[in-house]
């Protein structure tokens, strides 16, 4: 087997992983609790581009996923057996179980209806953890989601923050093989070109329904870590505007780019921490980003850095 | 067994129905022939009921000339947003358009917030369209009737326009051949804008109609585009008079089931949504 040339790209991502490996050592909790919330989000915007960048697949949905992996956390660590681990791969199994069901229904149709019936799915949940009070506690969400379990503990802050970064890394590795993988180039040929893949003998339905498995369980261990590291989950989290959340992020980083939703999730991030005066005119500023971003830059910051790159060879 | 709730229940419903018309009739048109799916339909019909508030506290003082103006000026901001923000992306990916409506939808949702508060707004009914009307030993609200006729009055004349007028020919074609029309002289342009012009005055008519009867806050526009997308899908995309049919299907069975079985009111339409996808995929008028 011969071994790829390592691209600039991925030394971009070793840094991330350096980084964020070594940020617990400065002991500022604050800088733990932004970098934490950095890795949930990248793995959010990495599952994400799966479906825009890879499968060309514009999802208003994608909460529906994350929000689904965070509530199966909750409930199943309360009332069915109390460990993150187990609570994390359940809610990866319940987001997939998710994606198979809204997969089947939605991806035989036209990318516009997909579009048109992720939205109405995602706001589908969000109804039903408003109204269902009984189980989800309405629109006071489910508190006091446990850390400490018969299998691992990450009730401190430390060992909270490996779990997160053993799951970012591990997923991290997992789509770069698959995006260095003949799969993924199949996945990545329905965004590019969709109609010449017929007559390679595969079915666009496959890879699809394919592309929204992965993507789908992923968001939902995204969603499970975010609810292991605030304890608290709220309906919010299915809202539409949560969608919109990894799209700006992966516009902003490079939907073209592997690296793209990562670089998308740190701009991403630091803004809204840096700037929290934003929070009263977060959709306001969400727009204006992504007109900025169709008409200026559909390609995001990593092929103007790309563009940059070639021409000075 | 008394039948005049129920009669009252589905006249509700189809003033509920008007409202997903008068959302679900622009965005049909509007995909018909632009083949975009204008995300801010919903937003459009919620900035006519501010506007409309707007201009009747402002200086009009007259529901009919702010219900006007409001609709004008909600066709106008449409042209706006498909001159400058749509079409730099005609020749590009389907799902930048959307994305772009998408955009704008988030703007508008919170500038309406910034401009007019939080707390919902409305204006009062003229004394003309306060009263009742009596049928069968039940009083109807006047106001109501009217949405409904308007609702009504839509389908008839938007059918009109395009089956009927030279306006309407030069659209038909347009929506079949845009390449052709072109090569005959048409001006694809500017049929593009006429017809974006008249989807978003049709959602600032609703909304400015409707701001007199209910209330517009912001945030109702993400719960009015859900429905409006819920009703094309099962219309099948383009279709104008399933999508009327639909509108008025889902108007009244959401009326009728919260009389009878309050529990699953928002959930309903989901419900509908998603027997309609498995057993009519490519909706109840479409042909597969």
């Amino acid at each position: 087997m011969k071994i790829p040339k390592p691209s600039p790209e991925l030394y971009g991502i070793f840094l991330v992983a350096i980084s964020t490996l070594i940020i617990p050592v400065f002991r500022e909790p604050f800088y733990m609790y932004i970098s934490s919330l950095f890795m949930i989000f990248s793995i959010f915007s990495m599952s994400y581009n799966i479906l825009f960048g890879y499968a060309g697949l514009l999802s208003f949905g994608h909460a529906l996923f994350y929000a689904g992996g965070a509530y199966t956390l909750a409930l199943f660590t309360l009332n069915l057996l109390r460990d993150p681990l187990i609570g994390t791969i359940a809610a990866g199994l319940v987001s997939l179980v998710l994606a198979v069901l809204i997969g089947l229904l939605t991806l035989r149709h036209s990318r516009i209806y997909f579009s048109m019936l992720t939205l109405a799915f995602g706001m589908l949940l969000y109804a039903l953890l408003l109204k269902w009070r009984s189980v989800t506690g309405g629109s006071d969400g489910i508190s006091g989601i446990p850390r400490g379990g018969i299998i691992i503990n990450i009730v401190d802050p430390i060992s909270r923050y490996y779990y997160i970064y053993t799951f970012f890394i591990a997923i991290l590795a997992l789509l770069y093989i698959l995006h260095r993988s003949k799969y993924g180039l199949l996945i990545r040929s329905l965004g590019a070109n969709e109609e010449f893949l017929p007559f390679t003998g595969h079915s666009i339905f496959k890879l699809r329904i394919a592309a929204f498995l992965i993507s789908g369980s992923i968001a939902g261990v995204a969603g499970a870590l975010y609810a292991l590291l605030m304890g608290v989950v709220t309906p919010d989290l299915a809202y539409w505007t949560t969608s919109a959340e990894p799209l700006v992020a992966t516009l902003v980083g490079g939907p073209r780019f592997f690296a793209g939703p990562i670089l998308g999730s740190l701009i991403f991030i630091v803004l809204t921490t840096y700037a929290a005066r934003i929070a009263d005119i977060w959709q306001l500023v969400l727009g204006l980003l992504l007109i900025a971003l169709i008409l200026g830059s559909r390609g995001g910051v990593l092929e103007v850095i790309d563009r940059i790159w070639r021409l000075r060879r | 067994m008394d039948l005049t709730p129920i009669f009252y229940q589905i006249f509700i419903g189809l003033y509920r129905a008007s409202i997903y018309w008068l959302i679900a009739s622009g965005l049909t048109i509007i995909f018909g022939v632009l083949r975009v799916v204008n995300f801010s339909q919903a937003v459009f019909l919620v900035l006519g009921g501010y506007l409309a508030y707007a201009f009747y506290y402002g200086f009009t003082g007259s529901f009919w000339l702010s219900v006007l103006l409001a609709s004008l000026c909600v066709g106008i901001i449409g042209v706006a947003v498909e001159i400058l923000l749509l079409k730099p992306l005609y020749k590009i990916d389907v799902t930048y358009q959307l994305l772009m409506t998408f955009a704008v939808s988030l703007i508008i949702n919170d500038a309406t917030k910034i401009l007019w508060g939080k707390l919902p707004v409305s204006i009062p009914l003229p004394e003309a369209l306060g009263m009742g009307v009596n049928i069968l030993g039940r009083t109807y609200p006047l106001y109501i009737i009217l949405m409904i006729l308007t609702g009504l009055l839509i389908y008839a004349s938007v059918t009109v326009l395009i089956n009927r007028t030279m306006w309407g020919l030069r659209v038909r074609a347009t929506w079949r051949r845009p390449e052709i029309a072109e090569s005959i002289g048409i001006n694809t342009s500017i049929i593009y804008t006429s017809v974006f012009f008249l989807g978003s005055f049709i959602a600032g008519l609703g909304g400015s109609l409707m701001v007199a009867f209910s209330p517009v806050a912001p945030g109702l526009g993400d719960f009015l585009i859900v429905s409006a997308f819920i009703v094309t899908v099962i219309a099948g995309l383009g279709h104008l008079t399933g999508a009327y049919i639909a509108s008025i299907i889902i108007g009244i069975s959401e009326s009728l089931f919260t009389l009878y079985v309050p529990e699953i009111d928002l959930l309903l339409i989901y419900l509908i949504m998603a027997v309609s996808l498995l057993i009519r995929p490519q909706g109840i008028l479409g042909e597969r």
